[in-house]
C-alpha cells in the first residue's frame, strides 16, 4: 500500500469518526435540552396545582373516584403529562393515564427526593408507572393533609411523568430535524472536503518521493551499466528545499560516485583487456616466425643428419615456443571472450556427434600416448532422443577440447578418458572423466581460476605444465552459456569433470 | 608442372620463411607485401593458390579476396589471420576464402593445407572435365546441385554455401546412401587430418542440416548413422 493512500485512508477515518462523535453530541445534547425543557414546563405546572390546592390528598381520601376525574380535569390538554397520587413510601394511589397499572405499584423515592430538595438540578430521571422498564423525566412536589401536625411527615406526593421522546427511532428524528440538518449536510461536507483536499495536498507532496522511486526503480531495472549510460537524462525529480530535496540530491550525488567509478572501473578493464589482447596479437608474429625458423632448422638438421645434441636443442626450443604460441593464443582468447560486448552464436546441436568428432581428434595423440579416448553413446533418461544442445558449437568444441587435452596431458599410459552427454531437463550434461592420477583436494577450488598453477598439476612425462589458462577459458565458455562446470577427483583414481549446457 | 602459389604478406620474417618452405615443398612462389601488388600480380598470371595475410596495408586480405572472387576467380584462397576474433574467421570463408590458420601456426600444418587445398581444386577440375562440363545438375528431391557453377538450389531457392560447405554437400550428392565415416569424410574433403580447435564435421553437416532440412533435429537429407558416421538418403 501506498505512502499515499495509508496517509488517505487515515484522513478519511478520523473525519468519519469526528463526524459521528459531532452526530452522537449533537443527539445527546439535543435529547438534554428537550429533557430541561420539559422538566421546567413540568415543575411550573406542578408549582402551580400545588399552591393553588392544599388539600390535595384530603380530595382523594373523601372520594378517590372523583378526585381522579379531577386530577384528569387537571392535564386534558397536556398529552405528554401523566400525573400520579402517590403515599409517603412511593404506592401509586390515582393516576391519569387509560392504562391499567398493576395493584399495589412503587415508585422510587430517591428520584423523587432529588426533584423536591434540589432546586439547582437541570432534570430528574424516574420510574414511569406506565413503563416501569424505561426511566422519564419526572417532577414531583410534596402534599399535605389539610390539618397537619407540625413536623408530621408528608402525606404523599403529586408524582409527573412527562413522556419525552426517548425511543432510538426518535432520536433519529432529532437528526431529520430542522436544527440537525444544516449540521448533518455541513459535518458530511467538510469531511469530504477535508479528505479530498488531504489527497491533493499529500499527492504534492509525495510527487517528489514517488519520481525518486521509479528513477532508482529504473536505474535496478536497467542495471547500473545501462542505467548510468543514459543518467543525464534519468527522470530525476527536480530538487526541492524540503527533505524530499535533499534526498533527491543525495541519490543525486551517490549516482554520480557510482557513475564516475563504474566508469573509472570499465575504463581500467577495458584498457587492461586491450592491453592483454593487443599483447597476445604483437606476439603472434614473432612467434609464427621463430616456430617456423625452428622446424625449418628442424627439418634441414634431420636431413643433414647433425649431430644428436644439435637436434635435441632445437626440439627444446620448439617446444617451449610452441608452449608460448599455446600461452599467446589462450590469453588473447580469454581476452576475447571477457569483451562485454561478445556474443554467443549459438546453434542447435547433437552433442553426442561433436563428441564423437572430438574423439576423433584426439585420436592420434592419444594412441601415441598410450591412452584411450572414447565417448560413450548418450545415456538417456527420457529414452532415445539424443542430446541436443542450443550452443555455440565452436566455443563447446574449445571447452571440451580443452578438457580432453588437458586429460591426455595428466594421464599416464594405459589411462581410459570418457566422454559423455546425458539429458537433464533443461540442460545437457556433458562430462569427461579419466582414471588418471587425480587432482588434491586442496587444489580443487581454485582449479578453474586464471593462472591457476598447482605444483603437484605437472605432467610427469613431459615436465609440461598446462598453462593455467585453459580451464579458466572452460569456465568462462560455459558462463558465457549460462550453465555450470563442476569437478570430483579423488588422488589416485581420477577426475571427472562436469559441465551442463542449455538444451536445444 | 609444379603448382604456383602466391604468398601476400607484409611482415618481412614470416614472408621470408614461407617463400623458402614453400619452395623447398617443391612449389613455384611469387611473394608480395601487401594487397594492391597481390592484385596486380594476379592480373598478369593467375597462380594456382594464394596465402593471404587477412591484415596488411594498402589492401587487406579480405578486400583482396573479395576482388579476386568479384573478378569471377576461383583460385584456392588460404588466410592467415593474427586475430583470434571468430567472427573474422567466418567471414574469411564467407567472403570467399577457402581455408584459414591462425597465427601462430606450425609450419607442417600449413604445408598440409596447402596440398589439400591444391588437391581440392585439382579434383574439382576434374570433376568438371569428366561430366563434361556445365551442364550437368545433381539431383535429390528438391536438392538441385551445379558442381560447375558450384551453386545449390533447394525448393527452388538458391542457397549460399561456403567453399568447405559446398565441397561437403557435392561428396554426399555424388555417393547417395553411401554412409561416410568422419575419418573418411576429413580425408575426402578437407584433406588433412585435423587436431586443434577447429570445428571440423558435425560442425559442417549442422550448417547444411541448418540450410537444408526443415527440422535440423530431425534431418530427412542428410542422415546420421550412429556408430558409423553420415550419409544422404538415396534418391527418393
Amino acid at each position: 500500500m501506498s505512502v499515499r493512500l495509508k496517509l488517505a485512508l487515515t484522513i478519511f477515518a478520523t473525519g468519519l469518526v469526528t463526524a459521528l462523535l459531532v452526530v452522537a453530541t449533537l443527539v445527546y445534547s439535543f435529547q438534554r435540552f428537550e429533557n430541561e425543557t420539559a422538566y421546567r414546563r413540568g415543575m411550573a405546572f406542578l408549582v402551580r396545582v400545588v399552591s393553588m390546592y392544599d388539600n390535595i390528598f384530603d380530595m382523594h381520601e373523601q372520594s378517590p373516584e372523583e378526585f381522579q376525574r379531577w386530577l384528569r380535569g387537571l392535564v386534558l390538554y397536556e398529552p405528554d403529562i401523566e400525573l400520579y397520587l402517590l403515599d409517603a413510601a412511593g404506592l401509586v394511589l390515582a393516576k391519569t393515564g387509560p392504562a391499567p397499572l398493576k395493584p399495589g405499584l412503587k415508585v422510587a423515592l430517591g428520584p423523587v427526593r432529588e426533584s423536591i430538595e434540589r432546586m439547582d438540578t437541570s432534570y430528574v430521571m424516574g420510574d414511569d408507572p406506565e413503563r416501569m422498564d424505561a426511566g422519564a423525566v419526572i417532577v414531583a412536589k410534596p402534599v399535605h393533609r389539610a390539618i397537619a401536625r407540625t413536623g408530621a411527615p408528608n402525606a404523599g406526593y403529586l408524582y409527573l411523568v412527562l413522556h419525552t421522546q426517548q425511543l432510538p427511532t426518535d432520536r433519529m428524528d432529532v437528526l431529520r430535524s430542522s436544527f440537525a440538518r444544516p449540521a448533518m449536510v455541513g459535518v458530511i461536507a467538510v469531511v469530504a472536503f477535508t479528505t479530498l483536499l488531504a489527497l491533493l495536498i499529500i499527492a504534492a507532496v509525495t510527487r517528489p518521493l514517488r519520481t525518486l522511486t521509479r528513477a532508482v526503480a529504473t536505474l535496478s531495472q536497467r542495471g547500473l551499466a545501462a542505467g548510468l549510460t543514459v543518467a543525464p537524462t534519468s527522470p530525476l525529480p527536480a530538487p526541492t528545499r524540503d527533505e524530499f530535496g535533499q534526498l533527491t540530491g543525495a541519490f543525486e550525488m551517490l549516482l554520480d560516485v557510482c557513475r564516475r567509478q563504474w566508469n573509472a572501473l570499465r575504463r581500467t578493464d577495458h584498457i587492461r583487456r586491450e592491453g592483454v589482447s593487443n599483447l597476445s596479437h604483437d606476439l603472434r608474429s614473432p612467434l609464427t616466425a621463430t616456430v617456423a625458423c625452428l622446424e625449418t632448422l628442424d627439418g634441414r638438421w634431420a636431413e643433414a643428419g647433425a649431430p644428436a645434441d644439435d637436434r635435441r636443442l632445437v626440439e627444446i626450443a620448439l617446444r617451449n615456443t610452441r608452449n608460448a604460441a599455446a600461452m599467446v593464443r589462450s590469453l588473447g582468447d580469454l581476452a576475447k571472450l571477457d569483451e562485454p560486448e561478445y556474443r554467443l552464436r549459438p546453434e542447435a546441436v547433437d552433442v553426442g556427434e561433436l563428441l564423437d568428432d572430438i574423439v576423433l581428434r584426439f585420436a592420434e595423440r592419444a594412441a601415441q600416448k598410450g591412452v584411450a579416448v572414447r565417448a560413450v553413446p548418450a545415456a538417456d533418461a527420457a529414452g532415445s532422443a539424443p542430446p541436443h544442445a542450443r550452443i555455440d558449437v565452436e566455443l563447446f568444441e574449445r571447452a571440451i577440447a580443452n578438457l580432453v587435452d588437458n586429460a591426455l596431458k595428466f594421464c599416464p599410459t594405459g589411462c581410459t578418458v570418457t566422454l559423455a552427454a546425458r539429458r537433464l531437463d533443461t540442460q545437457i550434461e556433458v562430462s569427461v572423466s579419466d582414471d588418471g592420477p587425480g587432482i588434491a583436494a586442496a587444489d580443487l577450488p581454485q582449479l578453474f581460476d586464471r593462472f591457476y598453477q598447482s605444483r603437484s598439476s605437472v605432467a610427469p612425462a613431459t615436465g609440461d605444465g598446462g598453462h593455467g589458462l585453459g580451464l579458466a577459458i572452460v569456465k568462462r565458455i560455459v558462463e558465457l552459456h549460462e550453465g555450470e562446470v563442476a569437478v570430483e577427483s579423488s588422488l589416485g583414481h581420477g577426475t571427472r569433470i562436469t559441465t551442463r549446457w542449455p538444451a536445444g | 608442372m609444379s603448382a604456383s602459389i602466391l604468398v601476400a604478406e607484409d611482415q618481412t620474417d614470416i614472408r621470408e620463411l614461407l617463400v623458402m618452405n614453400l619452395r623447398a615443398a617443391g612449389y613455384e612462389v611469387e611473394a608480395v607485401a601487401d594487397g594492391p601488388a597481390a592484385l596486380a600480380s594476379q592480373k598478369e598470371r593467375a597462380s594456382d593458390l594464394l596465402v593471404l595475410d587477412l591484415m596488411m596495408p594498402g589492401l587487406d586480405g579480405l578486400e583482396v579476396c573479395k576482388a579476386l572472387r568479384a573478378q569471377g576467380r576461383s583460385t584456392p584462397i588460404l588466410m592467415l589471420t593474427a586475430k583470434s576474433t571468430e567472427l573474422d574467421r567466418v567471414l574469411g570463408l564467407e567472403l570467399g576464402a577457402d581455408d584459414y590458420l591462425t597465427k601462430p601456426f606450425s609450419l607442417a600444418e600449413l604445408l598440409a593445407r596447402v596440398k589439400a587445398l591444391l588437391r581440392r581444386a585439382d579434383l574439382l577440375r576434374a570433376a568438371q572435365a569428366n561430366v563434361g562440363g556445365e551442364g550437368r545438375i545433381l539431383r535429390n528431391g528438391e536438392l538441385e546441385i551445379q558442381p560447375a557453377k558450384r551453386q545449390v538450389r533447394f525448393r527452388g531457392t538458391a542457397i549460399d554455401f561456403t567453399a568447405l560447405e559446398f565441397d561437403l554437400l557435392l561428396h554426399f550428392a555424388s555417393h547417395p546412401g553411401h554412409v561416410f565415416s568422419r575419418a573418411q569424410l576429413l580425408d575426402a574433403v578437407w584433406g588433412y587430418s585435423h587436431e586443434g580447435y577447429e570445428h571440423t564435421v558435425t560442425t559442417h553437416i549442422n550448417r547444411l542440416r541448418n540450410k537444408l532440412e526443415v527440422d535440423p533435429m530431425r534431418p530427412e537429407l542428410i542422415l546420421t548413422v550412429r556408430g558409423a558416421g553420415y550419409k544422404m538418403r538415396d534418391e527418393p
